[in-house]
């Protein structure tokens, strides 16, 4: 005779059907009000700005918002979220450089798409792992986080201005449809 | 008559299904959760842990699932339950501490009668191995961090090297050879009520002070270890004693009350900046600063048993107590088994 064995696991099974987890995209950056939301991890301030700098040298942009994620592990407080929707029209996240906020970067990131809000998410590339899985936890495996070399927690400002330069490029490509893209689709 | 193959076949099934956190871990049926649900008056569907990040929560029945795995007795349930209470009021725990690259262990603390009920160890080698109920209830915790939140390692959890004894961190606290009240009573509990204390811990240190002559050379030690800037990842570096009773009589002998202790550590346990700049931890760069070379960083933020937990435990054999590092802060609450 056999005795059936519990499944420990079996709560962890995703939500069947999730939201898709993609906003429209608008073209080109101007007059975008560009969220540059950093979550006190070391650095992480200073690259955005880094970033956000080299974003309003290469584009029209409509505004820079600065914000600040309270607790880097936890999902973003309600007040936060509503005042990125009124506020943004685009928001950069990060940076992910831990084993709780790199994945909790990726959930804030899934989030604000469902609420139509374009993000590109920034973790470090020892991070891989967590992201990828709360991706897949929230029912978006295919969203795309941008990777920057691990560690930052100890670069000079010089390096921080290139690692926002380096950046920029792929934070474009993550947040806007490109204005020659955009003709040849019109 | 016992099949050990049969229980050798189960075990290597629940290896292969990825339950396993490592060691040996044996099946749960309907039967067995029954068995253990009967030790508790908590519904088996009420949660007892929620993590908001990844929107999971589990359930009494869960934590039942993960106690009978790990080689619980039926009537480890309600501690192992109460560990969980203690452990949702953690900050850290709430917030992505599981997953975190210094990969704690959840310390948890036992008071009252419960300890000789349950033989919990709380004098010689309270910190294990060999006895079943300090070993098997916090492996309960971890298994449940992995199988009922899908927390392992090198996925959503990014340890870098690991805490040793991470799941194995369960203690009484020794009452009967403490000058002092017990860590519940501290927090508010009445004498005598059986209770839990839990917190995130990721390191631990001997301070070995066998020879002493004197409190003020004993605090000396303390304070030097607790000091030490290895931990520091911010100002502070939150910490917590597990004070040998040959220690606390000593401080107890001279006068000192548990908070009087406390308070002598906390007001001198510290760093200078130049101290913290000549181990690259100067604080000077952050939101506060500037400091001048001289300025005194306390370890610790204040003075209450929240800010220096001190949990009298171990054997009268050697004087032999131990700091350990907390993730986060600990609540300073103690929960009542049940």
């Amino acid at each position: 005779m056999t005795t059936a064995i519990i499944d420990p696991t079996a709560g962890l099974r995703a939500a069947a059907v999730a939201p898709p987890a993609e906003a429209a995209r608008p073209v080109g950056f101007s007059g975008l009000r560009i969220g540059l939301l950093e979550n006190t991890k070391h650095n992480a301030d200073r690259i955005l700005s880094a970033l956000g700098d080299e974003l309003a040298q290469r584009h029209d942009v409509g505004a820079l918002v600065h914000r600040t994620k309270p607790v880097f592990a936890m999902p973003l407080p309600e007040d936060l979220v509503e005042e990125l929707i009124r506020e943004c029209d685009v928001v950069v996240i990060g940076v992910g450089d831990c084993g709780s906020c790199s994945a909790s970067a990726v959930a804030d990131g899934i989030a604000l798409e469902r609420v139509g809000i374009p993000t590109a998410v920034i973790c470090t590339d020892a991070f891989v792992a967590p992201s990828q899985a709360m991706a897949d936890l929230k029912g978006a495996p295919e969203y795309p986080f941008v990777l920057t070399a691990h560690p930052i927690a100890n670069l000079t400002v010089a390096q921080i201005a290139d690692r926002g330069r380096e950046l920029a490029e792929h934070v474009e490509a993550r947040l806007v449809l490109s204005d020659s893209l955009a003709g040849l689709r019109s | 008559m016992l099949d050990p193959e049969a229980a050798a076949r189960v075990i290597d099934h629940v290896y292969a299904q990825g339950w396993s956190d490592g060691l040996p871990a044996v099946a749960a049926t309907e039967e067995t959760v029954r068995r253990f649900l009967e030790e508790t008056v908590r519904q088996p569907d009420e949660i007892v842990g929620r993590h908001p990040q990844l929107e999971r929560e589990v359930t009494v029945r869960d934590v039942a699932v993960s106690a009978i795995m790990v080689g619980c007795l039926p009537e480890y349930l309600p501690v192992v339950l109460t560990a969980w209470d203690a452990l949702s009021a953690e900050r850290a725990a709430r917030g992505g501490g599981w997953q975190s690259t210094s990969g704690p262990g959840a310390l948890i603390v036992v008071n009252g009668p419960i300890r000789e009920q349950l033989e919990i160890n709380s004098t010689g080698g309270a910190l294990g191995p060999g006895f079943r109920a300090n070993s098997t209830i916090p492996r309960a915790i971890g298994l449940t961090v992995r199988n009922g939140f899908g927390i392992r390692p090198r996925e959503l959890e990014q340890t870098t090297v690991g805490t040793p004894g991470r799941w194995q961190l369960l203690l009484g606290e020794n009452e009967e050879e403490s000058p002092w009240e017990p860590l519940s009573v501290e927090t508010g509990l009445d004498p005598g009520q059986s209770a839990v204390s839990a917190t995130l811990v990721r390191d631990f240190e001997l301070v070995d002070n066998r020879s002493f002559t004197r409190a003020e050379d004993v605090l000396a030690d303390l304070v030097d270890t607790i000091q030490r800037s290895g931990a520091l990842i911010g100002p502070h570096s939150p910490s917590g004693i597990i004070l040998n009773p040959e220690h606390a009589r000593l401080f107890a002998g001279a006068g000192m009350s548990k908070q009087d202790v406390r308070e002598w550590i906390t007001s001198r346990a510290g760093r200078t900046e130049a101290e913290l700049t000549a181990v690259g931890k100067g604080l000077s760069n952050g939101g506060d600063g500037p400091f001048a070379a001289d300025h005194f960083h306390p370890t610790i933020a204040g003075s209450t048993p929240a800010h220096l937990p001190i949990i009298v435990a171990g054997a009268s054999n050697a004087a032999i107590s131990l700091v350990f590092r907390v993730l986060g802060m600990w609540s300073g609450t103690s929960f009542p088994v049940r």
